[in-house]
């Protein structure tokens, strides 16, 4: 926790002071984690998109094979099913992510602004005024530390929403997994069919990593008051 | 940080620059503050490097809780860029910028500040019982543009119009125009683009009752440099990178 005195000859004690550029570092790794996040994401778009299209593919070879598909119609309908839900769920993370921008830009600033409040009263000292300096500062720290608890609070949320686009590319592992007994009985739509469960399979690897990578860099941030 | 009295009766105008401590590589700047019985202008406050020192300078003759009003006469950086820090410091105070900025200048932060748009036509802004003029000085530089005219304190707070690229600890005043002229020639044709709106300008201002010109780099003009620097720039032909 930190606290400001305003002591004769030191606006600051030194733990802010050294807690400040404990600050400074964070604010720097937040910009970037923050903006890694939303690269990851836009990945995660595009390849639930190649999963959304792979399904609406292997619907229409299954539509073809018939009866020799039969056990595979309803799977497809399925994989489209977790790539739509896959798809909200960015949506709404990415809506987060822009918010916790926003947040690292105030917090940003607040820190700034807290600095250069310090050094005015490094340099204020003996004016007239110097003491009037005394609530800026102070509203400096608490907004800082408001930014900060909200950073961490949409951290938690955004990390809970990341643990949710998990389930879908889990499941659809396991339907890929299924996928390729169905397709083992679909005759000379075997290959085809199989290409189908390959793309989905690879797909959700790569989002379970990608996703993996936003958590990582999120719980690298979750910054300590 | 360099502190001037250029008017001292019932209120008092304060010049500041000449900052020691400013970097190198950053133009140097000159601040103007208005200071009355309750209340603070303070005229193109600086970037943001300036802010800390400024802030403090002006700790010297007005607590943070009377520094009601900041101008600026445009969007440049030397001349604004500190606005999302005093927004910080200043929770109430008011940002009086031509309006045409609005949208620009807020991208520096300006949240608590309210942005008080000055229309093409100019205005005016009060102080207690100073009545401050704004006067239009569009493309000089700034398509949007703006001058602080007191007519008790006979001061026209004039921009970057009259502004010398000088060396650090430069004397506040002109004390000899035809060498001063050298350090202002560049700047004006350089960065002034239009010969009619210059020549609008002086007119205008050789209306007024003006006692001294001061910019927002460089040294001010007393007494008859007024005139002098009139003259010598309605003579100048602006404009001249194309
Ligand atoms: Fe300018
Ligand atoms: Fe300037």
């Amino acid at each position: 926790m930190l606290s400001v005195c305003i002591i004769e000859g030191s606006m600051v004690s030194s733990n802010v002071l050294s807690g400040l550029k404990m600050k400074k570092n964070q604010t720097k790794s937040q910009f970037v984690a923050v903006a890694s996040i939303a690269a990851e994401l836009s990945a995660v778009m595009d390849v639930a998109k190649e999963i959304s299209l792979a399904a609406a593919n292997a619907k229409a070879i299954a539509f073809r094979a018939g009866e020799k598909a039969k056990g595979f119609q309803p799977i497809t309908d399925f994989i489209n099913e977790l790539a739509k839900d896959t798809i909200e769920l960015v949506h709404a993370i990415n809506a987060h992510a822009l918010q916790l921008y926003q947040l690292t830009v105030d917090e940003y600033r607040m820190t700034e602004a807290f600095n250069k409040f310090e050094l005015a009263g490094v340099l204020a000292k003996g004016a007239t005024y110097e003491s009037s300096l005394r609530p800026a500062l102070l509203r400096a720290q608490q907004k800082m530390q408001e930014c900060l608890r909200q950073f961490n609070s949409h951290i938690a949320q955004l990390l809970d929403q990341l643990g949710e686009v998990m389930h879908p590319a889990r499941a659809a592992r396991v339907i890929a997994a299924n996928s390729r007994i169905e397709a083992s009985q679909a005759g000379e739509y075997l290959q085809s069919l199989q290409a189908v469960a390959e793309s989905v399979d690879n797909a959700a690897q790569v989002i379970h990593d990608n996703v993996q990578r936003c958590r990582s860099a999120l719980s690298f941030i979750t910054l300590t008051e | 940080m360099k502190m001037t009295k250029i008017y001292e009766g019932a209120y008092q105008w304060i010049m500041f620059g000449r900052d020691e401590n400013k970097p190198d590589n950053i133009i140097d700047t000159n601040q103007y503050v208005v200071r009355t019985a309750n209340r603070c202008l303070l005229m193109e406050p600086g970037g943001t490097e300036l802010f800390a020192p400024m802030l403090a300078a002006v700790l010297h003759h007005a607590p943070v809780e009377e520094i009601t009003d900041l101008f600026a006469s445009h969007q440049d950086p030397d001349i604004i860029s500190s606005l999302g820090l005093w927004d910080q410091a200043l929770p109430n105070a008011k940002l009086h910028a031509p309006a045409i900025w609005e949208g620009f200048l807020r991208h520096f932060g300006c949240e608590s500040i309210e942005y008080v748009p000055i229309p093409d036509t100019g205005g005016v802004i009060r102080l207690d019982n100073v009545e401050l003029k704004l006067i239009p000085a569009h493309y000089l530089h700034s398509s949007g543009n703006f001058h602080v005219y007191d007519p008790n304190a006979k001061i026209l707070m004039s921009g970057d119009v009259g502004a010398a690229l000088e060396s650090p600890g430069a004397p506040v005043f002109v004390d000899n125009f035809e060498a001063h002229v050298e350090k202002m020639r560049y700047f004006h044709q350089r960065w002034m683009p239009s010969n009619q709106a210059k020549r609008n300008w002086i007119e205008r201002v050789r209306e007024l009752d003006i006692d001294i010109i001061a910019p927002q780099h460089g040294r001010m003009f007393r007494g008859d440099d007024v005139r002098r620097f009139l003259d010598w720039f309605e003579g100048l032909q602006v404009g001249t990178a194309v």
